[in-house]
């Protein structure tokens, strides 16, 4: 899967599964609710029985008042009394956090009700009763709704992972189609580009007039950069899943075959190499490092200014290709090793090379760092262990 | 040093009778409800089954009190078979209201249960 493919489909599922999760959170708040409301509706019938009972005890009390000034007691409940201006009378409650403008409430580890008198016996015109609350309601919601989240989620996350993929379907059919076109497009490459390179090498320079010969080298060094674009794009399609062949060699000698391969091409272009070539043995598998070098090169010569330095070191363990070109913005290289991601719509080509060079460099388990300076260059570092 | 006693004595019964002279409740309300036979406390009771809380109960019986009807009255019907709507107060304003204050301090409910 491709790394902006990977990002948009973790994009959408993270936005999924935020949704989703939001949606469950709110079903099951308004089930705790619902049920939360179901059982103070069961506890308000016997509520209002005991507030009643506590009324009448009040009107009595009223009556005898101050004669006998004890304020009625139950063992079921407790309560409290308040008068218009929400001033307490009495009160035997555990809870005196009240609200008036609810008629039953949880609150505290506790359950109020409220009664209004419509006599205002000892001037009380608010009642109060007070219930313990047992919570067992609350284990027995929490459970149904750990199930039923638990259940929609799995549901949800069935249904996202299948939307997922439709989502993302358009994205892998175009690459697909791309990676098909490219596939049939290298069998027919082949052929003609074998013909070209072949009479290439026939002819001998020297032998032309200096006009010819300049034209020559551009059809020389045209040639060649096709001839990487082929192997690019044979690797990426033929050769990209076959089994390395690792074998003992000198990086210096591919670097230094691989640049005398590039050499008419940068001199068509006008730069300028700087090379410093030290013994460097590896082991890796040839043919793939080949692409490695000739990706880079083909890089640091079409991304480089007119009259710019090509630099190339090899020492051991390490290989660095650096240009003077125009270098990369930090948002540039955070995709610089996106397949059919293009450095310049200017420069053509597929977009492939760079993706080709990170997948030899995991499967040799090798590293690579970039570091480029907008304006001024970029310089491409390969690190491997020495054998 | 009887003499000293007897005349403290003496001043401080005055100042007492001055004190109670000065409280327009028991100048007023008392003598008053004495003389017609009702309860002060029964009338607070009856008071604070219509009226509640301590502001209602003293705005509510400050504007009887100055502009007395019969179906405004903490009373009830039966009250009124056997006694007359009384007249309005001649208390002004602050008077009223002291009345009143010392009214709901003296007869509460609240502060008076257990």
């Amino acid at each position: 899967m491709l790394r902006s493919e990977r990002r948009s489909l973790l994009r959408f599922l993270t936005l999924y599964a935020l949704m989703a999760v939001a949606v469950v959170t709110l079903v099951s708040y308004l089930y705790y609710r619902s049920s939360e409301r179901i059982m103070l509706l069961e506890k308000k019938a016997m509520m209002a029985d005991y507030a009643a009972t506590q009324i009448r005890r009040l009107e009595r009390l009223h009556e005898r008042f101050p004669r006998e000034r004890t304020y009625p007691r139950d063992p079921r409940f407790r309560s409290a009394i308040y008068d218009v201006e929400y001033r307490q009378i009495f009160s035997t409650m555990r809870n005196n956090a009240v609200d008036f403008l609810r008629d039953i409430y949880r609150k505290y580890g506790v359950i109020h009700f409220v009664k209004l008198l419509d006599r205002y016996y000892l001037g009380a015109k608010y009642l109060f009763i007070e219930i313990p609350d047992d919570r067992r309601w609350v284990a027995s919601t929490v459970r149904k709704i750990a199930l039923g989240a638990g259940g929609s989620l799995l549901l949800l996350g069935i249904l996202g992972w299948y939307l997922a993929r439709l989502f993302v379907r358009p994205m892998r059919d175009s690459i697909e189609l791309l990676d098909r076109f490219i596939k049939d497009t290298t069998h027919d490459l082949n052929t003609p580009l074998s013909t070209i390179l072949a009479n290439v090498e026939m002819i001998d320079p020297a032998r032309l007039a200096p006009e010819d010969r300049k034209r020559f080298e551009r059809i020389e060094g045209g040639a060649r950069s096709v001839s990487t674009l082929y192997e690019d794009l044979k690797f990426a399609t033929l050769e990209s899943e076959r089994p390395l062949q690792i074998e003992p060699f000198a990086m210096e000698e591919l670097v230094q075959e691989r640049l005398e391969f590039f050499e008419p091409l940068i001199r068509a272009r006008g730069l300028r190499i700087h090379r410093d070539l030290e013994h460097a043995p590896i082991r890796a598998d040839r043919q793939a490092m080949a692409r490695v070098v000739d990706n880079l090169l083909s890089n640091a010569v079409k991304y480089n200014r007119p009259g710019g330095t090509v630099t190339v070191r090899v020492g051991p363990g390490i290989l660095e290709v650096a240009d003077t070109g125009r270098g990369m913005d930090p948002e540039t290289l955070e995709t610089l090793f996106e397949r059919y991601r293009r450095g310049d719509d200017a420069e053509g080509g597929f977009g492939l090379g760079l993706d080709i060079v990170q997948r030899i460099l995991r499967r040799h388990r090798f590293t690579i760092e970039v570091h480029s300076r907008k304006g001024e260059g970029s310089r491409f570092t390969i690190r491997w262990k020495e054998s | 040093m009887h003499k000293i006693v007897f005349l403290f004595l003496i001043l401080a019964a005055t100042l007492t009778a001055k004190s109670a002279e000065q409280n327009p409740f028991d100048r007023n309300c008392v003598p008053c409800h004495t003389s017609v036979g009702v309860s002060l406390r029964k009338t607070f009771m009856n008071a604070l089954l219509v009226y509640s809380g301590k502001e209602n109960m003293k705005a509510g019986l400050a504007y009887f009190l100055r502009y007395p009807r019969k179906d405004i009255s903490v009373m009830g019907e039966k009250y009124f078979a056997t006694h007359a709507l009384k007249e309005p107060t001649t208390l002004d304003r602050r008077e009223l209201e002291e009345a009143l204050e010392i009214f709901w301090e003296r007869y509460k409910v609240i502060g008076h249960l257990r």
